[in-house]
């Protein structure tokens, strides 16, 4: 997939490559950018090294592997590739979820959102060579895998989910560890704050930066916190609301601009914090409301077929609205995958709004926009 | 040239019977190359270490802990790794050269180094300006190594220490212009002796204008030798190093080993200047000078000025390790318009008390 932005080619400019592997990339991808002295006049973007086939794997095995495969679409955020496609696949099959499994299922999703958010602090805080903060935001996020290594016996490719469920009930005591790490990151954000959100230096390098329009977010087709953050408010728990996000009272965040102006990168990075806490509201009110009773639908069991349909399920993952289209043959492989990610967006915008930004900059926009190459190449 | 101020030299020679022998020239050489690997060199080992140790305390995490008792040897693993690492890439002649211009750049500088009243080899009126000749020159041999990369992080990285080393180095002239001002001139040793051991006589809490000038001085170093966290020139985030991102091995441990040493001088020409230099309390080093025991008293004196040196850059480095890495341009903004003004209200200020004092 290469992206080229519409600008004509000028001979008076320096082309700089970089890519498939540069420290200012996020992940492997090609960047060809025209500069003016230091200033990027024109960027071409080139994605497709991290590309596996996943969907096509997903075809040639199980319908149960094909669980295992889509842990691996978004390999720091494995529990949303899963729902999406569980919850595609319960569509067809009309199979019923207990609650109880809906409610891990959120508290998951949650805890997942906010270890995302952490990792995408550490991206930005390496962009700007700020090295402290990677190490305490670190620390915290290794909590949070902790509660997966003892909810799913891993700490990133959970296999957990399970159509119709979850693989196992949750232990005693996990929902007090939940709340604790909760407690434990509310302190911290605190800290974050003091040492890096308001930094005049991080302020300085990331406020004014990278402003995304929220024309282009609705011509780009992008979702999630960078659409947020430019001001777009669409939020898929909110407003096609999945496993029983209707039922909690939560906020959806918008850019408000208090760095600099809305739709930069330091508005983007505070939309993520902010992000944090209020997933951390809703975990609070959902360990509230576990109810007791069965973790997995009885009926649906290992060699489970699905009937033959299709289905397309959409979530908001911590990037973005994360769709899926499943279609079933009524054999025992999928027959047909397909998803649709996020980052894509995020990568086709990229030529559209670098333009006239410094290359010192550009670390800090593209880690501003949490591009996620693995789901985008898929 | 002989001066009685390498005495401390002499002395040392005349105590090993085969060197007492030797001209004049031969133990101005000996006093460089015993400064370079007893002084230069184990500090340099010596900051790593703390750096890495104390950052690691900082950072909520363990440092070096594997090379001899709590790392200690981590420094020396450093170096030997990078020695031995295969060259992959010939590196062209222009390399060389102006990585031997950049290198000359640096070392010229040890023998106006002040490191206490028995150890300054050039004690010149001019002696505290030569520095920055030197830190100009050290500029134009990095953007010319950088240059000569036939890389583009390589021409940023170079241009970009050229641009920051113009910016900082005004500020940093007027600000030793203060100094001078106050001592009434620019020999180390006069510097040095208008400053006491009481932290009240140094030169920094003289006078508000001083303090300002010491501010200014230490920031306009950081611009001038591009050292964290403004370090745009070398940045690792985008340009992967600049001027370093196609050095490796040995010529690398000699690029980073001259930006320590970059770093490290310029905090002993702040020590000396504005933080009461290798003053001793309590006459110390009458006694001692009365006793002869110059050697012991060249040792206390160096102890306690690098003692003094190392908080300086440790107070720095945790600064970095905790801010993030400034934008050229910010960084050169900041040194026109801040560190310059600041500078020149800073000298005028200090004439004026010093034409105050005289005046009393």
């Amino acid at each position: 997939m290469t992206i080229i932005s519409s600008e004509p080619v000028r001979a008076d400019l320096t082309l700089w490559e970089i890519g498939p592997y540069h420290s200012s990339l996020p992940a492997p991808m090609r960047l060809k950018l025209r500069l003016d002295g230091e200033i990027i006049a024109q960027c071409e973007v080139e994605t497709g090294y991290l590309h596996r086939g996943l969907e096509k794997a997903c075809e040639l095995h199980p319908w149960r592997a094909a669980i295992a495969y889509m842990d691996h679409l978004d390999p720091e955020v494995a529990i949303f590739g899963e729902l999406v496609l569980c919850l595609a696949v319960e569509e067809i099959g009309e199979i019923i979820v207990p609650p109880r499994a809906q409610r891990i299922r959120i508290i998951l999703a949650e805890l997942s959102r906010i270890s995302a958010h952490l990792v995408f602090m550490v991206r930005m805080a390496k962009a700007v060579g700020s090295e402290t903060i990677v190490h305490y935001l670190l620390r915290d996020r290794e909590r949070i895998l902790d509660l997966f290594e003892l909810v799913a016996g891993a700490r990133f490719s959970l296999n957990f989910l399970r159509f119709g469920g979850v693989s196992a009930d949750i232990t005693d005591g996990f929902i007090e560890r939940v709340l604790d790490v909760c407690d434990l990151i509310r302190i911290r954000i605190k800290e974050y704050n003091d040492i890096f959100t308001f930094n005049y230096g991080f302020l300085k390098r990331s406020s004014f930066v990278g402003k995304i329009d929220p024309i282009l977010v609705k011509s780009s087709g992008m979702t999630g916190p960078n659409a947020r953050a430019s001001g777009i408010s669409f939020d898929v728990r909110k407003d096609m609301p999945y496993i029983g996000y209707d039922q909690f009272d939560f906020e959806i965040p918008l850019g408000r601009g208090e760095g600099g102006i809305v739709g930069d990168a330091h508005d983007r990075f505070l939309l993520r914090l902010r992000e944090i806490t209020q997933s951390m509201e809703l975990l609070k009110q959902v360990s509230d409301h576990v109810p007791i009773g069965e973790f997995q639908n009885e009926k649906i069991d290992k060699e489970y077929i699905v009937p033959p349909g299709e289905a397309y399920a959409r979530i908001e993952s911590s990037r973005g609205l994360l769709g899926c289209h499943v279609v079933s043959d009524g054999s025992p492989c999928p027959s047909r995958i397909q998803l649709r990610t996020p980052s894509v967006a995020n990568l086709l915008a990229i030529p559209q709004f670098v333009s006239g930004i410094r290359i010192e900059d550009l670390p800090v926009v593209l880690a501003s926009l949490d591009l996620g190459i693995a789901e985008a190449d898929r | 040239m002989m001066s009685e101020q390498n005495s401390w030299i002499i002395a040392w020679c005349n105590s090993i019977s085969f060197l007492s022998e030797i001209p004049g020239w031969a133990h101005a050489l000996l006093a460089l190359i015993s400064t370079y690997c007893l002084v230069i060199v184990p500090s340099g080992a010596l900051m790593v270490y703390l750096d890495r140790k104390i950052s690691a305390d900082l950072q909520a995490r363990v440092g070096p802990n594997r090379a001899g008792p709590a790392g200690i040897l981590q420094p020396l693993a450093d170096l030997l790794k990078l020695l031995q690492k295969e060259a992959t890439k010939e590196s062209s002649w222009r390399q060389n050269v102006w990585l031997s211009v950049h290198t000359m750049a640096l070392y010229s500088t040890l023998a106006v180094m002040p490191l206490g009243s028995m150890a300054l080899l050039v004690d010149t009126e001019m002696s505290a300006f030569i520095p920055f000749w030197s830190a100009l020159v050290l500029a134009l041999g990095t953007m010319l190594l950088g240059l000569s990369q036939d890389s583009v992080p390589g021409w940023f990285g170079g241009i970009r220490v050229a641009a920051q080393t113009l910016a900082g180095s005004f500020p940093a002239l007027i600000a030793l212009l203060c100094v001078g001002v106050r001592a009434g001139n620019f020999r180390w040793s006069i510097l040095a002796n208008c400053q006491d051991f009481s932290p009240w006589s140094w030169t920094f809490l003289s006078n508000p204008f001083q303090f300002i000038a010491f501010i200014v001085f230490v920031m306009s170093g950081l611009v001038l030798l591009a050292i964290p966290p403004l370090d745009g020139g070398v940045s690792m985030s985008d340009i992967h190093g600049g001027v370093s991102s196609h050095l490796f091995g040995r010529r690398l441990s000699l690029f980073r080993f001259g930006r320590f040493f970059g770093f490290f001088f310029w905090s002993i020409i702040a020590v000396v200047l504005f933080l009461g230099a290798w003053k001793l309390p309590l006459q110390v080093s009458e006694g001692l000078r009365a006793q002869e025991a110059f050697r012991f008293l060249a040792t206390i004196e160096l102890i306690w000025l690098l003692a003094k040196t190392f908080f300086l850059m440790l107070f720095i480095t945790w600064v970095a390790r905790v801010n993030p890495r400034s934008r050229v341009d910010q960084i050169t903004d900041f040194a026109w318009k801040v560190l310059s003004p600041f500078s020149l209200a800073a000298l005028v200020g200090a004439s004026i008390c010093a034409g105050w004092k005289a005046f009393l």
